[in-house]
């Protein structure tokens, strides 16, 4: 179904059956999961019937998108896993969640852990690992806590181990707790936290599935992500695929926080209107006010201004063409009220701190950034700030190892585009004292 | 061999290397900090940023796509690359700043990230004058900076061990000193502490960097905020000539520079070699008595002679022709030669001529092995650099006991020693040389045989002399002069022109001062004075005819020519035990 | 703002010649404890993977990371100093030196900003009478500022010790929650009930949990930074 100027790619959304999260009371219990969602019949399917290899055509096949934020292929990338070797082989479940904005995943821990459980070892079995490790956000405590709990079970019922379900496949889970670093959710610096060190992200190539961690091969996906693996496995590629905009389908948990009357995680197909989802989902804006930006993908990715939310749908294309990213589909709803260089400053301020420091730009820049956007919201900046903030933009974009000194750059350089009024109003008029006579131009 | 393309010039390359380290090979110059090439790249820095294209390959056959002009098709990738990461493939297109305005504003517009914190303190930062960041700031930055806020103020003067202290401000993070105790010293007492800007080094709270390695941190830091305790604020670089030479307290031999300054060694620091010390140095051969042997506790008088019990000062010519009396007043049994694995080459051949010329028994040496000291890296057991030289002379170990009887029995009357100290050895008492006339070549006053000797000749030490020195592993190198003695010969004076230019090169020494010129020779001069008045006459020219000699008559040290030994040294054939 | 501030930057050293903290016949892990590091390790493929698990450990034991527990951590772990020390002051959530009994994380990122979440550091700061990044005189609180803490549908919200999270706040709650606290009673562990389960399914869909809570409008934002 072709999506028209203003019309949700997301179908009959009303009427959605939600799949990650379906309304099954305590379906986070493995018996409720096995009993009422026919849980674990998918890989018990696939280690019956499905050589390794299709299994990852399939996964290719029905195209879904990481959902970590760079939406790329997942069966796709599971391909470019090298042949099994005499190398142990690994999965990592990205569970860091630290991008503002964004807090679907652990809907999907505390709500639907064994979906995601079931489809690690769906994976692993694709890909033949020997273990997936789970790095999970240590402010999360309470929910790794709670996973373990079901983690144990399946450990106890021999889904997870020595020959899982009594084939000769063997596998573990492992779950490992992160410490507060926004970064290690990036997935070479995840490598690095779990080996131990300090979270630094690491120049590829080589790419994790040549030499991920402990230098073996090794991938990288989101808890949503993997959690669609199992409905793929259980429903077939074609079925996925024909959930939600066409080119990037499926159902998705759009976080949403900011000034609506609802906020919250709702599952729903992907391709929504930005309209919708603030109006009929989350039940319009605060106090009746007016929209004034949407950041639709967590705060990495370029604010929209209300008047460019016109027909636009939440998936990668439709959203890489107003000019802004899917990213992790958490979405922040900002008001007529907000200033955004305030907000901008609060931005900036976070990648300051979390920037891990390694490469030049992004250590020096993010702090940079941030002292100059708090000298425009105090009232101290110049116009010509902007222009150099621009420059910055272009010289970390593009400059360093990891993607997180674009996700820096990238709404400071749209803030300013987008909502230059907001930045101008706050500037000193540039002044060029010509000797006794100061002169505005 | 592939073959890339760089600004236009093709060339032939080893393929094993990264992009950067091939660009330095072929002296093409690429700014780069945190590349080193004894350690892993992490590619940090982000200075070392070129365009990186290559050649578009038909999807079906495989076949380089060629343009009209039949030239390959050249993919180009879409964002700069990090040289020091990019592994070479054959055909492959690179544009340095030379060619492109986008390397170029790369490279420009990180050395301005680099320079916003960083205190800009080169009046006062002894990295200035060879610092990479200044260096290269001049070369590829921009002028001025747009940075108009307050930098951010990181602790200084942090003393991170005995001989190494932190500026943090200065530190571009590179992590080349936490990859260096990670991955080559192996101590791990460095790691980075905190993220994002306010990154910097530091141990451990509470723990001592006292790698015995530590200080080639401050060698290989690109900016000075590694700094040595010992020799800060000290000399600037440009002051002090740089002589390439090697380190004598070990028989390891390991290459260094020696930097002088009015005549004294200010600092050591590694030379490359890597059949050596690749581009390392052990801390004990830059810490205190390393300096002070050769700056302090150098003779003040010139050679003295013994007279009523006194050492008093008299001509070269006098003390000379003291010693030979000394050695043709007794019988030649009764004469022991010391040799001395502190010496070179050429002074313990002259010394076995002059025994054999006297018809005493071959020297011997007195080996100065301390058990537990070496570490299989460039600190050996050995304490001295020259054993192999002596075995390989024929000059062995001195057996101490028979030596001792020998001594007390009366039957030696006279001990002539080369460029040692007997009595601080544990060899005699200085009670015991009392009936012994003792001739000494000696480096320091404070030798303990001094107390009994009767001829005292100061010897040029080895940054002073030109001679060779053979390693534990049988690598024969030369030294150099690097300062200047009080009586400067011709040889001396051509090869100290030769060796002693500042450390970019520039051939004048002008920090040279009259006062710090010790009045002694190299063994080279006074052992030939000393055969003359013995009536043997010594027809070389120079250390560098000894050692020709010496090559040619003995196979041991077949083809150690100073050409060949140059500046890496030549390794020379095994000759098995030796004693 | 959090304690570094970009217009007055300032990085600390620490204490290189640091006293110890803990007594010294409290300084160790006992047996059981020892055995769980073994078992942390049993689960990497090398020892150096174990320090971040143990540093959660040694921190749930000491309360806090100094320089004498991090010792304790490589040793136990066979590791070199440093390299504890390196990725303890990376992460945020172990704490390097003593903090309140109760340290209030408070989010101010991205959603919760906007929803009032400096309202909130506002009002903590006027009532324990400390700016974030400090401790009350008596040791009980500390207030953070802290990055997104992955709860922005239900901002204001905060974080207790790196523990359970508390939502939606107000003026009211957070009175609630300082009282309790003074009296060592800290908050449970609360349910989010999706939006969705609300209409569908009349309230949360876990049977096991105690409290519960729903996402709510957000408050007005009288300060933003
Ligand atoms: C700075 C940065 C932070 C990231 N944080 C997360 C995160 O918290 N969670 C996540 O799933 N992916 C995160 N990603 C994306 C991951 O690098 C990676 O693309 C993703 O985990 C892959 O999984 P997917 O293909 O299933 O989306 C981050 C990326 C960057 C550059
Ligand atoms: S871009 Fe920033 S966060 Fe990423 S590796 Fe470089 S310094 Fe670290
Ligand atoms: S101290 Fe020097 S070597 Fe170490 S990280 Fe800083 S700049 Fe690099
Ligand atoms: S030298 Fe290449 S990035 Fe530092
Ligand atoms: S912004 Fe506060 S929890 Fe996400």
């Amino acid at each position: 179904m072709e999506a028209t100027n203003g019309q949700s790619k997301a179908g009959d959304w009303q009427n959605f059956e939600r799949v990650l999260l379906p309304p099954i009371r305590d379906l986070h219990r493995l018996d409720v999961y096995e009993k009422e969602y026919d849980g674990y019949q998918a890989i018990q399917k696939v280690l019956r019937e499905w050589e390794p290899g299709e299994v990852i055509d399939e996964v290719k096949q029905a195209n879904i998108r990481g959902r970590g934020g760079a939406a790329f292929n997942a069966g796709l990338k599971w391909s470019f896993m090298p042949p099994k070797d005499d190398r142990p082989r690994y999965l990592a479940c990205n569970a860091d969640e630290s991008e503002p904005g964004t807090y679907k995943d652990r809907q999907i821990m505390e709500y639907n852990p064994h979906l995601m459980f079931e489809g690690i070892l769906i994976a692993n079995y694709a890909m033949q690992l020997d273990a997936c490790y789970v790095y999970v956000r240590g402010e999360y405590v309470d929910w790794i806590d709670h996973m373990q709990r079901e983690l144990d079970k399946i450990y106890e019922k021999g889904y997870v181990g020595e020959n899982i379900f009594g084939s000769d496949f063997s596998t573990e889970i492992i779950l490992h707790k992160g410490a507060g670093a926004y970064i290690c959710g990036e997935e070479t610096s995840l490598m690095d936290s779990l080996e131990g060190k300090r979270g630094y992200p690491r120049i590829k190539p080589p790419f994790p599935a040549q030499k991920g961690l402990w230098g073996n091969p090794t991938t990288i996906n989101n808890v949503e992500t993997l959690s669609h693996v199992t409905l793929v496995m259980r429903h077939g590629a074609d079925w996925f695929s024909d959930i939600g905009a066409p080119t990037h389908p499926g159902s998705t948990i759009y976080g949403i926080s900011g000034h609506v009357n609802r906020p919250g995680c709702y599952e729903y197909p992907t391709g929504m209107l930005i309209s919708d989802l603030i109006e009929k989902v989350c039940g319009g804006m605060r106090d009746g006010k007016k929209l004034k930006a949407v950041i639709p993908g967590g705060s990495s990715v370029p604010p929209l201004r209300a008047d460019m939310i016109d027909g636009v749908t939440m998936d990668a294309d439709s959203l890489r063409e107003a000019g802004s990213m899917l990213g992790t589909a958490g979405m922040l709803v900002l008001n007529e009220d907000t200033d955004m260089v305030t907000w901008l400053r609060r931005v900036n301020h976070f990648y300051q701190h979390e920037s891990c420091g390694q490469c030049t730009p992004c250590r020096e820049g993010t702090g940079w950034l941030e002292a100059i956007v708090t000298r425009i919201d105090e009232g101290e900046g110049n116009l010509r700030d902007l222009d150099l903030l621009i420059d910055l933009c272009d010289q970390m974009e593009g400059r360093t190892i990891c993607a997180f000194a674009d996700a820096a750059a990238w709404p400071v350089r749209y803030t300013i585009e987008r909502f230059r009024e907001d930045f101008e109003a706050k500037c000193k008029p540039a002044v060029f004292d010509t000797g006794g006579v100061a002169m505005t131009a | 061999m592939p073959t890339i393309t760089i600004d236009g010039q093709t060339i032939e390359v080893s393929g094993d290397k990264p992009l950067l380290q091939e660009c330095l090979n072929q002296g093409v110059e690429l700014p780069h900090f945190c590349y080193h090439p004894a350690m892993s790249a992490p590619a940090n820095c982000r200075q070392c940023m070129v365009e990186v294209g290559t050649p578009l390959r038909d999807r079906e056959t495989g076949e380089i796509k060629t343009d009209a002009n039949g030239d390959p098709e050249i993919q180009w990738l879409p964002k700069l690359q990090t040289s020091c990461t990019v592994q070479v493939s054959d055909g492959m297109v690179v544009k340095t700043h030379r060619t492109s305005e986008k390397a170029k504003r790369g490279q420009r517009d990180t050395m301005e990230f680099l320079l916003i914190n960083h205190p800009l303190d080169c009046p006062i930062c002894d990295q200035a004058g060879k610092c990479p960041l200044q260096i290269q700031s001049y070369k590829y930055g921009s002028e001025g900076s747009r940075f108009e806020f307050r930098k951010v103020h990181k602790p200084k003067r942090v003393k991170l061990g005995p001989r190494v202290m932190l500026d943090a401000e200065r530190c571009i993070n590179c992590t080349r000193c936490t990859r260096f105790t990670d991955e080559v010293s192996g101590s791990c007492q460095l790691t980075i502490n905190q993220r994002g800007v306010k990154n910097y080094p530091i141990t451990g709270p509470g723990e001592t960097f006292d790698d015995a390695y530590s200080m080639n941190t401050i060698d290989i830091c690109p900016v000075g905020a590694l700094t040595s305790t010992e020799s800060r604020f000290k000399a600037r670089a440009w002051e002090m000539s740089r002589t390439p030479s090697i380190t004598t307290i070990n028989a390891k031999g390991s290459n260094c520079y020696y930097m002088v300054r009015d005549n004294l060694i200010m600092e050591v620091v590694p030379r490359q070699n890597i059949e050596v010390n690749e581009y390392w140095l052990p801390d004990e051969e830059r810490v205190g008595w390393a300096y002070e042997r050769f700056n302090d506790e150098r003779p003040e008088h010139g050679p003295e002679i013994r007279v009523d019990d006194e050492l008093t000062p008299v001509s070269w010519d006098r003390a000379t022709d003291a010693a030979s009396n000394a050695l043709s007043s007794v019988s030649s049994d009764a004469v022991f030669f010391l040799g001395s694995a502190h010496a070179t080459v050429e002074d313990n051949y002259l010394l076995s001529r002059i025994a054999e010329h006297v018809g005493a028994e071959a020297p011997k040496y007195i080996p100065h092995v301390e058990p537990g000291h070496g570490d299989d890296w460039l600190r050996t057991d050995d304490r001295t650099p020259n054993a192999q030289g002596c075995e390989r002379l024929g000059i062995h170990p001195v057996d101490a006991e028979v030596l001792r009887s020998r001594v007390r029995s009366g039957e030696i009357k006279v001990l002539y020693v080369l460029e040692d100290d007997p009595v601080a050895s544990g060899l005699f008492t200085a009670e015991e040389l009392e009936d012994v006339v003792v001739v000494m070549h000696y480096y320091n006053t404070t030798n303990k045989t001094l107390a009994a000797t009767d001829v005292a000749l100061p010897a040029a030490m080895v940054v002073e002399t030109i001679g060779t020195y053979v390693n534990e592993e049988g690598r024969a190198q030369r030294v150099r002069p690097a300062k200047v003695i009080k009586e400067v010969n011709r040889t001396l004076m051509m090869a100290t022109g030769k060796s002693r230019t500042d450390m970019h090169g520039t051939p004048f020494d002008r920090w040279h001062n009259e006062s710090h010129q010790v009045d002694c020779l190299p063994g080279w001069e006074i052992l030939p004075k000393v055969a003359a008045h013995l009536g043997l006459e010594f027809e070389f020219s120079g250390p560098k005819a000894i050692m020709l000699e010496v090559t040619e008559q003995n196979p041991a040290f077949h083809g150690a020519t100073y050409e060949a030994m140059g500046l890496q040294g030549h390794r020379l054939e095994d000759v098995g035990e030796t004693v | 703002m959090s304690e570094f501030n970009i217009k007055k930057p300032v990085v600390p050293l620490p204490d290189m010649d640091p006293e110890p903290q803990i007594p010294e016949d409290e300084l160790f892990f006992t047996e059981e404890e020892l055995e769980q590091i073994e078992r942390y390790k049993e689960k990497y493929p090398t020892n150096r993977s174990a320090v971040m698990p143990a540093l959660w450990m040694a921190q749930q034991k000491f309360g806090f990371l100094p320089p004498e527990v991090m010792q304790l951590v490589a040793d136990a772990l066979d590791l070199p100093y440093a390299h504890v020390f390196g990725a303890a002051t990376f992460y945020t959530q172990y704490y390097k030196e003593k903090k309140g009994t109760y340290v209030l994380d408070v989010c101010c990122s991205f959603s919760c900003q906007a929803c009032g979440s400096y309202d909130v550091l506002d009002y903590l700061e006027e009532k324990l009478g400390i700016h974030a990044g400090e401790t009350t005189e008596d040791g009980r609180f500390t207030i953070q500022e802290v990055e997104c803490l992955g709860s922005c549908g239900t901002a204001p919200m905060l974080q207790v010790t790196n523990g359970p999270y508390v939502h939606n706040l107000t003026e009211e709650k957070l009175d609630q929650l300082i009282e309790d606290l003074r009296n060592d009673k800290m908050p449970p562990f609360t349910s989010v009930t999706l939006p969705q389960d609300e209409d569908e399914m009349e309230g949360n869909r876990r049977s096991d949990v105690e409290h519960t809570d729903t996402y709510q409008t957000p408050p007005e934002t009288k300060r933003w930074i």
